[in-house]
């Protein structure tokens, strides 16, 4: 039972980390870049989200919107500020401009919201289910399915719409795309968009049920550049995998071993997992850039 | 080419000087070193604010000063903010961080510039390096965890204590004292273990907590890890007592969770100004309150208190960082969480309480007094 | 440089006060670990995100042997060193062949690792708490005071360690790991053997960032776990990027100017580090190729470039033995199933051109990625100069008398051509002034001499491609394989080449030559291969080609538009 218990834990985790990697890697495949503020800016949806919860007193759900809205905005100030100038440059220069919007976002959401860890709003209730002696937090569920759903929807739209074929042009080659008529500029501001919004919903979920405070991203962008990372660069499906499976060290690991130990533990298998497959478990997604 | 040097020498010449230091011989200043930014910033914006509003009474005839720096979290952060701190102006006393490894790294460098070192830092060793210039108004994690040791034995009669703790210089130095407090109870604690304040979810350390058999959880948890293992519990259906440590008594910890998943859950601390025992401590919290828009802590207070006893000391004729020295290591002083005098070693606070809370308010209630409890323990 | 360092002294000897020093000091503590991670990341482009563990580890070792066991400053820097660097060899080994951002993870991985046993050996290292007490840095009997002997103390290593870094990033080992950044391939078949230049770029980053650990504590006097945290590694990097990738006054510019960045705004309390982060972002928008980029373009505007002394032509020596060429036999390769070749058999003796033709897609390429050791033949065997070489990496067939070109010329963006060239030759060559007199002479032999002193940038194809050929030709390879090299050349250009061809395998040279354009080819090889599906479908004589029914129905088969045959 315990172990059923912990299960359902871990891949409420999971859900959670694949979530915040889920905007990495968007912006990871549309500009080969290294978007390193994007615990930051999961940090500061949770943030917004907590700020918002008393002005809107109504469930997660109604907050979430607002939040998708103002975090694209973010986003989109984002590509301006540190992308955009930089795209021709070697791709290391985003990885230091996006720190320094980190550093701003972090130090920014200390002055304006506090030190205080806060919670947000549940997306739809407080309450915990009990289905056959499990306890199930409704927000684990809302957490599992809005990762699922968001999954579903980036896969959906690169593979099937319009817009996706375009994105995807742009990721591989902006030269070319923009040759045939893409608009290369736009692709790139939207997808920032997306994926700063993506950064928001798993603020706002991750914040209530694991809190959040000015300082939580840095934790965060180290988790999801080792799920993008092992599960194979700019892999979606890699990601979602390496996301639970550092849930799985986090959760199942560390109630055999300590807490310690079960890290100690996770990095030992990445390590084995690089020396024996050395392009991520899924294989790569995206050439690299230069 | 002369031009392009003294430009450089200008740039870096311009961070260096203490241009701001044009103030008139006899004030004093009273820097305030603690960590406003990284995993401290909680309890170092506290003491800040406890610091900054025990210097608005400013001592008749006396004209001070003070400026607030951010130590960071790194040990070089706060040597470098007290070296620039020396060089500005007379420095009467310094408030400084409540991080352990920040003060440990401070102290060689205070005596060496003969600068008294006020905080408020749990972390034991601070007060065992034989420096003289360091002086601690909050009780020691000696005096804290033999406080929660005696209370969690002695009150609820339970001797099969779960002790989960923080990985981190906080949770390490507590737990080492708990083991010693309980040890002199001649209790052995059936579980212990140690998390990363990183980990979100506790479930697997509660699990295997609960599969130890214990009668009582121990915590010694940052601030919201113990809301998050309060929340857990809760979930669980855990009805073990629960008896945390410090970081629960802060009022931004309860903010975080239900009145009813505190029910039964208890805390040690040195003191909680929010629960309002005295007319002198609610009159603190008000103003607390009033300038700057939250809720005071025990760090708060501690800091209060510290740097009250300090202008104290400078109103009875202390004027320079020696004097004040002295008045500390000598003087007792009645401030508002407790009676302070230092025990030669710096320690200036020797009580404990525990408050606990009772599951329809986030404001908890005191329920016990230790007065220098490793005495009478032993 | 001159001046910077000028003003530096000038600053510290007159006007800096006590606080003023003490972050000069931690700059140049900074500094010196940003050297190292200059050679691994900023020349190697390895993403070695252990540079902040590996300072970590040397901040361990003083302080563990300083405050437990009482040892001086003369015993406890070396060992702060060769700590990391026994550290980093074994580790090297392992992941040194990952790419670029496996290479990140498994840094990282790594130094996640060394901070969980900082935090959970408390006997060892005083868990979270650290160890207080480490006395300052004592030279042979004098404890270095704070304040300006310590700042000298750091600082003289630092003008050391920059000396050497300098030395080391404008020698052999400098250029050859720029080479292995801007093309590895290339770099391999230039016969600079990856791995060994990687670790040893690593085993040199964790001697800086150890020395460099070693003089933070003796600062700070404590050490922590705080020390193996992400955001020293995080100011490394930036330091490094702001200063300017790959330089060594890079990494001092850098550090003096990001470590006083956030002290200069601490009037704003909290808000410095928001300015710091803007700032932070400016300068990187600002000044693309980092700080010291910006004052070379403006000090290049202010006094006009100077050229370069160059040093004079001198002919490489021929090795020592001529080779009897390279023979193959029953080559295979599959790509997924795929044979991509299938039993491919050839001889390429000294003195002759062998033509390798087929339509697109038939495996040309493959075989010759094959033969210069980019790929591994699942089946056959090789023989180079009569030694057996099957499944050698590229650089050890380089270094054995194989010499390649490739179909689109690869020369690393934003280099000279004389430094471009005389990179073919840093794997032979004792210094980098012999490959430049080397690499001219073959320029001058291209009759592109007059190139040397030009960027590679924006050459035109026709001299890009000369100056590959100088590359290939320059390290007198036994066996030279050359990829479409009369692709997008004119008739004249291409009268030439054959020329030069013709002459280089007069002077004993195996050539292999792939091409599409049959009017150049035929007339100068001496045998045909023709390939189909990875099969060879004819061996023989050049004048047999155009008159083959299979080459004919491969190339009609396969593509109709092709009109290479008929011409």
């Amino acid at each position: 039972m315990a172990a059923l218990q912990l299960l359902v834990n871990g891949v409420a985790l999971g859900a959670a980390y694949a979530l915040v990697a889920l905007g990495f890697v968007l912006v990871l495949n549309a500009t080969s870049a290294v978007n390193f503020a994007q615990g930051d800016l999961v940090m500061a949806g949770g943030l917004l989200a907590a700020a918002l919860a008393p002005l809107i007193p109504l469930p997660g759900i109604v907050l979430l919107p607002v939040v998708l809205v103002l975090m694209a905005a973010l986003g989109l100030l984002l590509a301006l500020a540190a992308y955009l100038p930089l795209r021709r440059r070697p791709p290391v220069s985003v990885f230091i401009s996006t720190i320094a919007v980190g550093i701003i976002l972090q130090n920014g959401a200390a002055i304006l919201f506090g030190p205080e860890p806060r919670a947000a709003p549940p997306l739809f209730g407080d309450d915990t289910l009990h289905i056959a002696g499990l306890a199930v937090p409704e927000q684990s569920l809302a957490i599992v399915a809005v990762a699922a759903l968001l999954i579903g929807a980036q896969q959906w739209v690169f593979a099937r719409t319009q817009l996706g074929r375009r994105l995807r042009a742009t990721a591989q080659d902006p030269e070319m795309a923009r040759a045939c008529g893409v608009p290369v500029t736009a692709m790139i501001l939207v997808t920032f968009a997306i994926g700063t919004a993506c950064a928001g919903a798993a603020g706002l979920l991750l914040a209530n049920r694991y809190f959040v405070t000015p300082t939580s991203g840095g934790d965060l962008i180290l988790k999801a550049y080792i799920a993008v990372t092992v599960g194979g660069w700019g892999s979606v499906p890699g990601a979602v995998a390496g996301a639970l499976l550092i849930a799985l060290f986090e959760v199942g690991v560390s109630s055999v071993l300590s807490y310690p130990m079960a890290l100690g533990a996770l990095y030992l298998t990445l390590l084995a997992v690089l020396v024996l497959r050395p392009q991520g478990l899924f294989g790569e997604a995206v050439r690299r850039r230069g | 080419m002369r031009r392009a040097l003294s430009l450089l020498i200008g740039l870096l010449a311009a961070s260096s000087c203490p241009s701001s230091a044009v103030r008139a011989d006899d004030t004093l200043s009273f820097p305030v070193l603690v960590p406003l930014t990284g995993f401290l910033s909680l309890e170092g914006t506290s003491q800040r604010n406890g610091a900054v509003l025990a210097l608005r009474q400013t001592p008749a005839g006396v004209a001070i000063a003070s400026e607030v720096v951010d130590t960071g979290t790194s040990p070089e952060a706060a040597v470098t903010a007290l070296e620039r701190a020396a060089g500005r102006g007379t420095v009467g006393a310094v408030a400084a961080s409540m991080l352990g490894t920040q003060m440990l790294a401070m102290l060689p460098l205070a005596q060496e510039l003969k600068l008294p070192l006020v905080t408020v830092s749990g972390t034991a060793s601070i007060t065992e390096q034989g420096n003289p210039w360091v002086f601690r108004f909050f009780p020691g994690d000696a005096v804290t965890k033999a406080a929660h040791a005696r209370y969690v034995v002695e009150e609820l009669g339970r001797r099969q204590p779960a002790i989960i703790y923080q990985t981190t210089a906080y949770g390490q130095s507590g737990k080492a004292h708990l083991d010693a407090a309980f040890k002199a109870l001649g209790v052995t604690p059936v579980f212990e273990e140690g998390v990363d304040p990183a980990a979100k979810d506790l479930l697997p350390v509660l699990t295997k907590a609960l599969a130890a058999k214990p009668d009582v959880l121990v915590l010694h948890l940052h601030s919201s890890p113990t809301a998050l293992l309060l929340r857990q519990a809760a979930s669980s259906g855990v009805t073990l007592p629960i008896v945390a440590g410090s970081a629960m008594h802060q009022p931004s910890t309860a903010a975080l969770l239900e009145p009813a998943e505190l029910k039964g859950v208890c805390a040690e601390t040195a003191a909680s100004p929010i629960s309002g025992d005295t007319p002198e401590v609610r009159a603190f919290t008000d103003a607390y309150r009033a300038a700057f828009g939250k809720e005071p802590d025990a760090f708060a207070l501690g800091q209060y208190d510290g740097i009250t006893m300090v202008l104290e000391a400078v109103k009875a004729g202390a004027r320079s960082p020696d004097a004040i020295r002295k008045a500390l290591s000598s003087e007792t002083f009645k401030g508002l969480a407790m009676t302070y005098k230092s025990d030669g070693k710096g320690n200036m606070a020797h009580s404990a309480v525990i408050v606990c809370y009772d599951g329809a308010s986030r404001v908890p209630t005191l329920v016990k007094r230790y007065d220098d409890p490793t005495l009478a323990a032993k | 440089m001159g001046v910077g360092a000028l003003a530096l002294l000038a600053y510290a000897l007159a006007f800096a006060s006590p606080y003023g020093l003490r972050v000069l000091t931690v700059a140049g503590v900074y500094a010196l670990a940003t050297f190292g991670f200059q050679i691994v990341f900023g020349l190697g482009g390895a993403l070695s995100l252990a540079q902040g563990a590996f300072f970590g580890v040397g901040a361990y070792v003083t302080g563990i042997l300083g405050s437990r066991y009482g040892l001086g400053f003369e015993a406890t820097f070396p060992l702060s060193m060769l700590v990391p660097l026994l550290l980093a060899l074994p580790v090297g080994l392992a992941v040194l062949r990952l790419d670029s951002h496996y290479f990140a993870l498994a840094t990282l991985g790594i130094a996640q690792v060394l901070h969980l046993l900082a935090v959970n050996l408390p006997e060892l290292t005083g868990g979270s708490n650290g160890l207080a007490g480490v006395p300052a840095a004592v030279l042979f009997g004098w404890a270095v005071p704070r304040g300006l002997p310590m700042a000298g103390l750091v600082w003289g290593l630092v003008a050391l360690g920059g000396l050497i870094g300098w030395r080391l990033a404008r020698g052999r080992l400098g250029r050859s790991l720029t080479m292995l950044r801007d093309d590895p391939l290339a770099a391999a078949t230039l016969g600079l053997d990856v791995g060994r230049l990687r670790l040893a770029a690593f085993g040199i980053s964790a001697l800086f960032a150890g020395a460099a650990g070693a003089l933070a504590v003796h600062t700070q006097r404590v050490v922590s776990p705080e020390v193996l945290e992400f955001p020293v590694m995080i100011s490394i990097l930036t330091v490094a990027i702001v200063g300017g990738r790959g330089r060594m006054a890079g990494a001092v510019v850098g550090a003096v100017l990001l470590l006083h960045l956030p002290e200069w705004f601490r009037f704003l309390e909290r808000g410095y580090l928001v300015v710091y982060g803007a700032a932070l972002l400016a300068t990187v928008v600002l000044a693309p190729e980092g700080l010291t980029g910006l004052l070379d373009r403006i000090a290049a505007r202010l006094a006009g470039r100077r050229p370069r002394a160059m040093a004079d032509a001198k002919e490489p020596p021929l090795p020592p033995i001529r080779s009897e060429g390279l023979t193959v036999e029953g080559l295979r390769k599959s790509f997924g199933g795929v044979r991509a070749v299938d039993g491919v058999s050839l001889d390429l003796r000294p003195g002759t051109v062998t033509g390798l033709i087929g339509p697109n897609g038939s495996g040309k390429s493959t075989v010759v990625n094959l033969l210069s050791g980019l790929e591994r033949s699942d089946a056959g065997r090789v023989l180079l100069g009569g030694r057996e070489v099957t499944g050698a990496r590229a650089d050890r067939l380089a270094r054995a008398g194989l010499a390649r070109s490739f179909q689109a010329a690869a020369l690393p963006q934003g280099a000279g051509v004389l430094e471009a060239v005389a990179a073919a030759r840093l794997a032979f060559d004792p210094d980098t002034a012999t490959a430049e007199a080397h690499a001219r002479w073959a320029l001058d032999r291209l009759g592109v001499g007059h190139l040397a002193g030009q960027s590679c940038d924006g050459l035109p194809a026709a001299l890009r491609r000369r100056v590959e050929l100088a590359r290939a030709l320059l390290r007198r390879p036994a066996v030279l394989l050359l990829d479409e090299p009369a692709a997008g050349l004119t008739d004249g250009e291409k009268a030439e080449l054959a020329a030069l061809l013709r002459e280089l395998a007069g002077e004993g040279m195996a050539i292999l030559l792939v091409e599409h354009d049959m009017g150049f080819l035929l007339p100068l090889a001496g045998r045909v291969l023709c390939l189909d599906r990875g099969r060879v479908i004819y061996d023989g004589p050049a004048d047999g080609v155009r008159h083959d029914v299979a080459v004919s129905a491969a190339y009609l088969g396969s593509s109709r538009s092709n009109p290479a045959v008929s011409a």
